[in-house]
């Protein structure tokens, strides 16, 4: 993205993968081909795909990569433009008000002043648009699913225009356009108008290699044959009937648990044991109790 | 170079009114986005270039797999409709250059014919008027307060209201600095109400014929009621009746469905009916507020086809319903009596997706089935 003179670094596909490497993000060709693209037309990217799945890790990655800070906004249900954008610091304004009891100011002036620039509280939406900086914040929209649907609507204007506007201010534009990042776990439909404005990618699970491959780069202490057998059997864990399948953040934290208990094989009994780690739902684990994990993962 | 270029731009327009036929949403910004986005790729890899317009013209998994199976058609089986789209197609520019990346076809087409018949379709005309009960009390009040509970939900907006729970700051301020900067009186509001749209989809097939009179009631009651509702019909077809039952002599209105729903106690299609739904009428954007009240008792003639992933056809209608939709409420008119059972097959794969599922068979029936819901 070009803006206020800055360059961004990712000029080529391969150039996107080598820098997110090296933050130990293992992309594939499309994850970097669609983060390449969203800095060049500067547009928002959408990412869906069942949790655990690495997209709230790529927004963290890109600004670490780039130097920038990340600007988070979680949504939730009932999230409204006060937590959002922006809020009235209505503690100072009554202090101010009380203050100037005595002086004789007039209402419109006394009103113009307090509803300023110093009474304004910044909340992340805006603080992305008026980030100061040489280069543009990343601004992830976590979630976005989790939030009411008039709430997409409210994002339209800073999506497509970059700017938001408040009654009492007037419009206000970004001075570095920011890097946007949505994430969904699609727990429902998303707006057409939303995803119209936004580069789209769907998220899968990772091949056995690409796991493995993160395994590595993530616990690196780990030995490879153990590595080896945690990217197989998660492969097939995610072939059984789970309500929720593990995604990339539980394989890490099963390879952490492992190697915290200096566990150097995958046996029914150790699979067990820390099952809790990588399933989070009771079924499941029942359902992996009763079944030959020795058969069935191929251990 | 410069006719390479020219051409590529040909195929890619070609690729567009290929995807716009399989349904996707190609607008003009999306179009000028792929040719910005085409100029920062290294176009000799047809791997790049498939993701590129994968990423501008898609905005959902589903979207992605008929863009794949789009994408291949045109460019590996030549499956263009147009004579002259295919030769541009076998133009010698991209069977050279995007010979690559075939092994990276990641998605698997999921996608399948959904069937619009079953075996009982049938195409007669039905007499409604002696289906219709003139004796029965009327549900208005009933569907007011089934409204109440199904069709309002809380706005993102307030309103200021004296016994709000809510402090409005803002006005507060305001009002002070008007009246002579002393906080007097702190202003209140209160989530402004919204209304949700209704859409009824009811089962009019030959086993629901026993309750056809209470099934034509509530399809007239909710529509006066809830002017922004829409009432479909559907056996082995799915109808729009919203504009048919609008007229104000219930005689002509039935008289006018009459002849239009020739299907009326046919086989059932349940699948086929939501399939058509989704891709329909809850594509809009006030999809996400809609309560989709579905009256069936969940027998189904036409067997469900299996998808590549082992799920059936219906259950992946019914995840993609439940998705856009605010509520799924499904009526069973045979629910309520003392030996039912599940047994239905659709109704099986449905249960997991519904929210509210409910007896209803007549108007007393309905009362209970509102007291019910007032105290979910």
């Amino acid at each position: 993205m070009k803006t206020n003179e800055w360059v961004h670094p990712f000029h080529n596909v391969e150039k996107v993968e080598e820098y997110l490497q090296t933050e130990n993000y293992i992309a594939d060709r499309s994850l970097c081909l669609t983060s390449k693209l969203m800095f060049d037309l500067e547009k928002p990217m959408l990412l869906e795909g069942e949790a655990g799945v690495g997209k709230t890790e790529l927004a963290k990655v890109i600004s670490k990569t780039l130097n920038t800070p990340l600007i988070r906004l979680q949504c939730y249900e009932g999230l409204d433009s006060a937590s959002a954008l922006y809020e009235w610091n209505f503690a100072r304004q009554m202090l101010e008000i009380r203050l100037s009891e005595n002086q004789s100011a007039n209402k419109e002036a006394m009103e113009k002043s307090v509803f300023s620039e110093k009474f304004l509280l910044d909340r992340p939406l805006l603080q992305a648009l008026r980030h100061k900086g040489e280069k543009p914040a990343v601004l992830l929209i976590d979630e976005i699913d989790r939030a009411d649907e008039e709430f997409e609507a409210f994002l339209l204007e800073i999506l497509s225009d970059f700017q938001i506007t408040i009654p009492e201010l007037g419009t206000i534009e970004a001075e570095n356009k920011p890097i946007v990042i949505l994430t969904s776990n699609r727990s429902r439909e998303l707006n057409d108008a939303l995803k119209r404005r936004c580069l789209y990618l769907w998220i899968d699970y990772p091949s056995r290699d690409k796991e493995l491959e993160i395994i590595r780069r993530k616990v690196p202490q780990l030995n490879e044959k153990l590595a080896e057998k945690i990217a197989e059997a998660m492969a097939k864990l995610r072939t059984l009937d789970l309500q929720k399948n593990p995604g990339i953040a539980e394989t890490i934290d099963w390879s952490m648990a492992l190697l915290h208990l200096d566990i150097t094989e995958l046996s029914q009994e150790n699979i067990l044991a820390t099952a809790g780690t990588f399933l989070k739902h009771r079924d499941d684990i029942n359902l992996v109790e009763q079944i030959d994990l020795k058969e069935k993962l191929d251990l | 170079m410069a006719d390479s270029t020219h051409n590529l731009i040909n195929h890619t327009q070609n690729l567009f009114i290929a995807a716009r036929k399989r349904g996707l949403s190609i607008t003009h910004a999306r179009e000028i986005d792929v040719m910005r986005s085409l100029q920062g790729i290294d176009l000799s890899n047809r791997d790049d270039y498939r993701l590129c317009l994968r990423a501008n013209l898609v905005s959902s998994r589903e979207e992605e797999l008929i863009f794949e199976r789009t994408f291949h058609a045109y460019w590996d089986e030549g499956e263009v409709e147009n004579s002259n789209d295919y030769i541009l197609a076998k133009s010698e520019l991209l069977r050279n250059d995007l010979v690559a990346g075939r092994e990276n076809e990641g998605h698997k087409d999921m996608l399948s014919e959904v069937t619009t018949s079953g075996e009982e379709e049938v195409t007669r005309r039905s007499n409604l008027i002696s289906r219709w009960d003139s004796n029965a009390p009327p549900l208005d009040k009933s569907i007011d307060k089934l409204a109440k509970y199904l069709a309002t939900r809380p706005s993102r907006r307030h309103t200021i209201f004296h016994k709000g729970r809510q402090l409005d700051m803002r006005n507060t301020i305001r009002k002070s600095i008007r009246e002579g900067q002393e906080i007097s009186k702190l202003i209140r509001r209160k989530k402004k109400v919204q209304k949700t749209r209704i859409i009824l989809l009811c089962d009019v097939s030959g086993s629901m014929d026993v309750f056809n009179a209470f099934l034509l009631q509530l399809m007239f009651g909710i529509q006066k009621k809830l002017r922004s509702s829409k009432t479909f019909v559907f056996s082995t077809k799915l109808t729009d009746v919203t504009n048919l039952i609008k007229t104000r002599s219930t005689s002509g209105a039935l008289e006018n469905i009459a002849n239009q729903v020739r299907h009326w106690s046919g086989g059932t299609n349940i699948c086929s009916a939501l399939a058509t739904l989704n891709r329909g009428i809850l594509r809009e954007g006030k999809a996400s507020a809609t309560t989709l009240i579905l009256i069936s008792d969940g027998y189904d003639s036409t067997p469900t086809s299996i998808e590549m992933d082992g799920s059936s056809t219906l259950e992946k209608e019914l995840k993609i319903l439940k998705r856009r939709i605010r509520h799924f409420v499904w009526i069973n008119p045979m629910y309520g009596a003392s030996t039912f059972e599940v047994r239905a097959a659709a109704l099986k794969t449905a249960l997991p997706h519904i929210d509210f599922f409910l007896p209803a068979y007549d108007a007393k029936a309905l009362h209970q089935l509102i007291d019910g819901l007032s105290k979910i």
